[in-house]
């Protein structure tokens, strides 16, 4: 109960700050209403920055990501990154596993060399 | 038999480790094509994408580790971390985040001006896609060598072709981040604006003006920097540097609606109600009907109209 408040909490916070950052007057085209006018205009299909964001922030979530950081990171993307990886969270990749490739090449070629070279050596003996 | 066994695999795994650094040349530590002073974080198990973050925001002075980037960044059911997350952690902590033109003469040119590069690499093998976070630090072009952050290795060598290689697979992704006064070396102006005006927020008002002034100096020629800085001036309430930077932009591209719009707001503050008029009326005429901007330009014209009906005109921007 608690903890749901607090999620709830957060999210107002962060789309208030969201409202804070569109220009004061209506009248004057702000750099990054610009920028997404632009984006709009490239993007055939036409952005929704709100529903991808819960999108994202969802995927997240399911994805292990604790509930609150999810939130706060949603937040953190620019309109287009959210376009970006919106739909595709689960294919994009994914830096994270330089240690587990050397391992798994050294472990491929004791495997070859036990079928090959390895099993030859105990034939002799 | 269980003796002949034991060293018959301790030679397989010697051969196999050998076959992977003997034919590196040794590369000592040369502060003349190396960055020494890059910062190193020895990732943990699936964390290279905290690490190589730590690594290169540490060089900006941001003083965090892997642990501490880590909820931001990794996660879990990817075990990994996003390129677009790892960008958007470095502007939340102050930084500008800016992704390379996908070529290798970049990346060089970014490690002369002192800058470390973010890259994505795939260290995998036999059709097996392993993506990887690494820093690039130095390139030795005599022994056509790459010195990384990487992993668990402080100074990780990778030929030229090798590294080449891995970084094909992810499209050549690399990234700098700096502090937002002081531009990338490699970076055009128009994505310099779009890197700082995602992490505008996080900045304090001083901070974001001196990048502005920078860019200007640097492009002042670009229109979206001149939008920019246009914007940026009326924003902290100094209408007549606005007007010149939009000026600037329409002297350059005379069909510019956000920048004739922005005009005729910035003359409304100067005082100049019947040339604000003129110009927010230029602006409706070349708004496309249906166009996201259309909202703002009628607003202005609206407000030119009201302002130019009440008649006072005290204007020196005319």
């Amino acid at each position: 109960m608690a903890f749901r408040q607090i999620i709830v909490a957060i999210t107002a916070a962060c789309f208030l700050g969201l409202g804070f950052q569109t220009t004061a007057s209506a009248s004057v085209i702000g750099t990054q209403d610009y920028l997404a006018a632009e984006a709009r205009a490239s993007h055939l299909a036409g952005i929704n920055a709100a529903l991808s964001r819960a999108d994202v922030q969802a995927e997240l979530v399911a994805l292990g990501v604790d509930p609150a950081d999810a939130v706060t990171r949603a937040a953190a993307l620019s309109d287009e990154e959210l376009a970006q990886v919106a739909q595709e969270m689960r294919t994009l990749p994914a830096g994270g596993d330089g240690l587990l490739a050397v391992i798994g090449i050294v472990f491929i070629v004791l495997l070859i060399l036990e079928l090959t070279g390895v099993t030859d050596i105990f034939k002799k003996i | 038999m269980a003796g002949a066994r034991a060293i018959s695999w301790t030679l397989a795994a010697a051969m196999a480790l050998g076959a992977c650094t003997t034919r590196l040349p040794r590369v000592p530590e040369d502060p003349r094509r190396e960055l020494t002073g890059v910062p190193f974080f020895p990732q943990t198990i699936h964390q290279c994408g905290p690490a190589a973050l730590a690594t290169v925001l540490g060089t900006t002075g941001v003083d965090v580790t892997p642990a501490q980037l880590a909820p931001g960044v990794y996660i879990p059911g990817r075990r990994g971390s996003l390129q677009v997350e790892m960008l958007a952690a470095a502007r939340s902590h102050g930084r500008l985040a800016y992704v390379l033109a996908p070529d290798f003469g970049a990346l060089r040119a970014e490690l002369a001006a002192g800058n470390p590069v973010l890259v994505l690499q795939d260290l995998g093998a036999l059709g097996i896609r392993r993506w990887h976070f690494a820093v690039v630090i130095g390139f030795d072009p005599d022994r056509e060598v790459l010195v990384l952050r990487s992993g668990t290795e402080r100074r990780r060598i990778e030929t030229r072709n090798r590294f080449l290689r891995s970084w094909q697979a992810g499209q050549n992704w690399a990234a700098v981040i700096t502090l937002p006064g002081q531009p990338p070396a490699t970076a055009n102006g128009s994505d310099f604006i779009r890197a700082l005006t995602a992490t505008e927020r996080y900045l304090s008002p001083q901070q974001v003006a001196a990048a502005h002034a920078k860019a200007l100096a640097r492009w002042p020629e670009d229109p979206l920097v001149l939008l920019a800085s246009g914007n940026q001036a009326y924003a902290a309430g100094l209408p007549d540097q606005a007007i010149t930077a939009y000026r600037s932009l329409l002297a350059i591209d005379p069909g510019h609606v956000a920048g004739r719009n922005n005009l005729a707001n910035a003359l409304l503050d100067a005082g100049c109600a019947p040339a604000a008029m003129a110009e927010a009326e230029r602006a409706l005429a070349l708004v496309e009907t249906g166009s996201p901007l259309a909202a703002a330009v009628n607003d202005t014209l609206a407000r030119t109209r009201a302002a130019a009906a009440v008649g006072s005109s005290v204007c020196g921007a005319e």
